[in-house]
C-alpha cells in the first residue's frame, strides 16, 4: 500500500508556502498548480467523509473554493497539507449537515449527476462502484470520527501520533476510536469463528 | 497462543504491523479456523486500502482550479453586495422608523434635551407655561414653573423646541406687544383714535347728512401730555 507522502523535506515546504503567497496575491497560475498538486490527497480525505467517490468530487470542488477565499489565513509555521486538512474535514461536515441525510447521494441513484467518466472509461466507472461498495461496507455504521481514523490508520498508513497531530485529537483518544472501529469492522467476520462466542462472553 | 487470545488480538490489533514472526501469525500458520480468518480480515483491508488510495480524482485539476476560482469570486461579490444591501436596509429602517415613530430614536439621546431657565418680566409663570406648551411636545420635554413669587420658567427641550419657546417669550413676555409693557400715553393715543372714528359716525347714526366742509369743532382735546 503508497503511503500518503508527507511533505517533509525543505525544498517540498517551500514549494508549498511559495504557492500559497502567490495565490493569496491573486496569482492564477499559482493556484492552479496548487490545486494540481494537491487535489488527488484532498479527494483522498473526501473519500473518507463521503458516502461514495461522486459525494467526494463534490467536496473536493468545495474545499478548493473555500482555498481560493482564505488562503491569504495560511500561516505558513504550520504544513499547508495539515492546513488543507482542516478544511476538508470542516467542509465535508458542513456539507453533509447541508444535505441533512446520511448516505442520501448513495441510496438515491437518480440523484446523482450525470457523470462523463461513467460513460467514456468504464474501468474508471468500476473502479468507483468497488470504491462505493467498500466504503459503504466497512464505514456506513461507523461514527464519523472512528471512520476517519481507521481510514487515517489502517487503510493510509499514518501512525496514531500523526492522526492526533493532524485531527487535533488526544493520542489516547485516537487510539480509543481506532479500537472501536476495528472492533465494529471486524466483528461481523470474526463471529464466523467457532471460538468466536467464548470470546464475547 | 490459543484460539480465543488471537481472536481477541485480531479484533483490535492492527494488521498492518503484524509480522510472521508475532505469536498471532504464528497460530493461525497452525490452526485451521484462525488462518483463513486471519488471511479474509488481511485482504478485505488490504484490498480496500489499494482501491481507495489508488482511485483518482474524475475533475481535471486545471478546469477545477479555473471553476473554484470563478465560484470564490462570485461568493466574494455575493459577500459584498449582501453587506451592502444590509447597510442599505438599515438606514432605510431607521429613516422609516425616524419619520413614521415620533420622537424615534429622541429617547436613545437623552443628552440631545436642553435645560434652560428663562425669566419673565411681564407674564406669570403659569401663563407662560400655557403659551409654550403646545410648543414643547417631544418625548422627555416639559417645563417648570418654580416657587411662587420667582418670575421664570424652566424649560427642558430639544435645541429646536428651545429656540421656539424664547421667540415666543420674547414676543409675548418681553417684547413691545407685551401687554404689561404698554405705557399710558399709548393708550390715550390709542383711545383718541378711537373716539375720532366714532364723532365721524354720529351724523349718520343721528339720521343727519355730514357737512363735510364745515366739521364740527372738537368736543374733546387729546388727552396726550405730548400734545399739549
Amino acid at each position: 500500500m503508497e503511503k500518503a507522502a508527507p511533505f517533509r523535506d525543505r525544498a517540498t515546504y517551500a514549494l508549498d508556502v511559495q504557492l500559497a503567497s502567490l495565490a493569496s496575491a491573486g496569482d492564477d497560475a499559482a493556484f492552479t498548480s496548487l490545486v494540481t498538486r494537491f487535489q488527488p490527497a484532498v479527494f483522498r480525505w473526501s473519500l473518507t467523509f463521503a458516502s461514495d467517490p461522486d459525494e467526494a468530487e463534490d467536496i473536493t470542488q468545495e474545499v478548493f473554493v473555500r482555498v481560493h477565499r482564505q488562503i491569504g489565513n495560511y500561516r505558513s509555521d504550520g504544513l499547508l497539507e495539515a492546513w488543507l486538512y482542516r478544511i476538508t474535514r470542516r467542509t465535508a461536515s458542513q456539507l453533509r449537515r447541508k444535505r441533512g441525510r446520511r448516505g442520501r447521494l448513495a441510496l438515491s441513484p437518480a440523484a446523482r449527476p450525470d457523470r462523463e467518466v461513467y460513460t467514456t472509461d468504464p474501468g474508471g466507472r468500476v473502479d468507483r462502484q468497488r470504491a462505493a461498495d467498500i466504503i459503504r461496507e466497512l464505514f456506513a455504521e461507523l461514527p464519523r470520527r472512528q471512520r476517519e481514523i481507521f481510514d487515517l490508520v489502517d487503510l493510509q498508513g499514518l501512525s496514531p501520533g500523526e492522526v492526533a497531530e493532524r485531527t487535533g485529537m488526544r493520542p489516547v483518544s485516537v487510539r480509543a476510536n481506532l479500537f472501536k472501529a476495528r472492533k465494529a469492522i471486524r466483528d461481523g467476520l470474526l463471529a464466523t469463528h467457532p471460538a468466536y462466542g467464548e470470546l464475547s462472553t | 497462543m490459543n484460539c480465543r487470545e488471537c481472536l481477541e488480538e485480531l479484533a483490535t490489533g492492527s494488521l498492518r504491523e503484524l509480522t510472521a514472526e508475532s505469536a498471532v501469525s504464528r497460530h493461525a500458520a497452525n490452526c485451521p479456523d484462525c488462518g483463513p480468518l486471519l488471511t479474509q480480515l488481511r485482504d478485505r483491508e488490504y484490498q480496500a486500502a489499494t482501491v481507495l488510495n489508488n482511485l483518482p480524482p474524475m475533475s481535471d485539476p486545471i478546469v477545477m482550479a479555473d471553476s473554484a476560482g470563478r465560484l470564490a469570486r462570485r461568493r466574494r461579490m455575493g459577500g459584498v453586495v449582501v453587506t451592502l444591501m444590509s447597510i442599505a436596509l438599515g438606514i432605510t429602517i431607521w429613516f422609516a422608523a425616524d419619520t413614521m415613530i415620533s420622537d424615534f430614536g429622541h429617547s436613545q439621546f437623552g443628552d440631545n434635551l436642553r435645560t434652560e431657565t428663562i425669566s419673565l418680566s411681564c407674564l406669570t409663570p403659569e401663563q407662560a407655561g400655557e403659551v409654550i406648551s403646545p410648543y414643547v411636545r417631544s418625548h422627555g420635554s416639559s417645563y417648570y414653573v418654580g416657587p411662587p413669587g420667582v418670575p421664570a420658567i424652566t424649560v427642558r427641550a430639544t435645541p429646536t423646541e428651545l429656540s421656539q419657546v424664547r421667540t415666543l417669550l420674547n414676543d409675548f413676555d418681553k417684547g413691545r406687544h407685551a401687554s404689561c409693557h404698554t405705557d399710558m400715553a399709548t393708550t390715550f393715543r390709542q383711545l383718541d383714535r378711537q373716539l375720532q372714528e366714532l364723532q365721524k359716525l354720529q351724523p349718520v347714526l343721528a339720521g343727519m347728512k355730514p357737512n363735510p366742509a364745515k366739521p364740527k369743532p372738537q368736543t374733546s382735546k387729546p388727552a396726550n401730555p405730548d400734545d399739549k
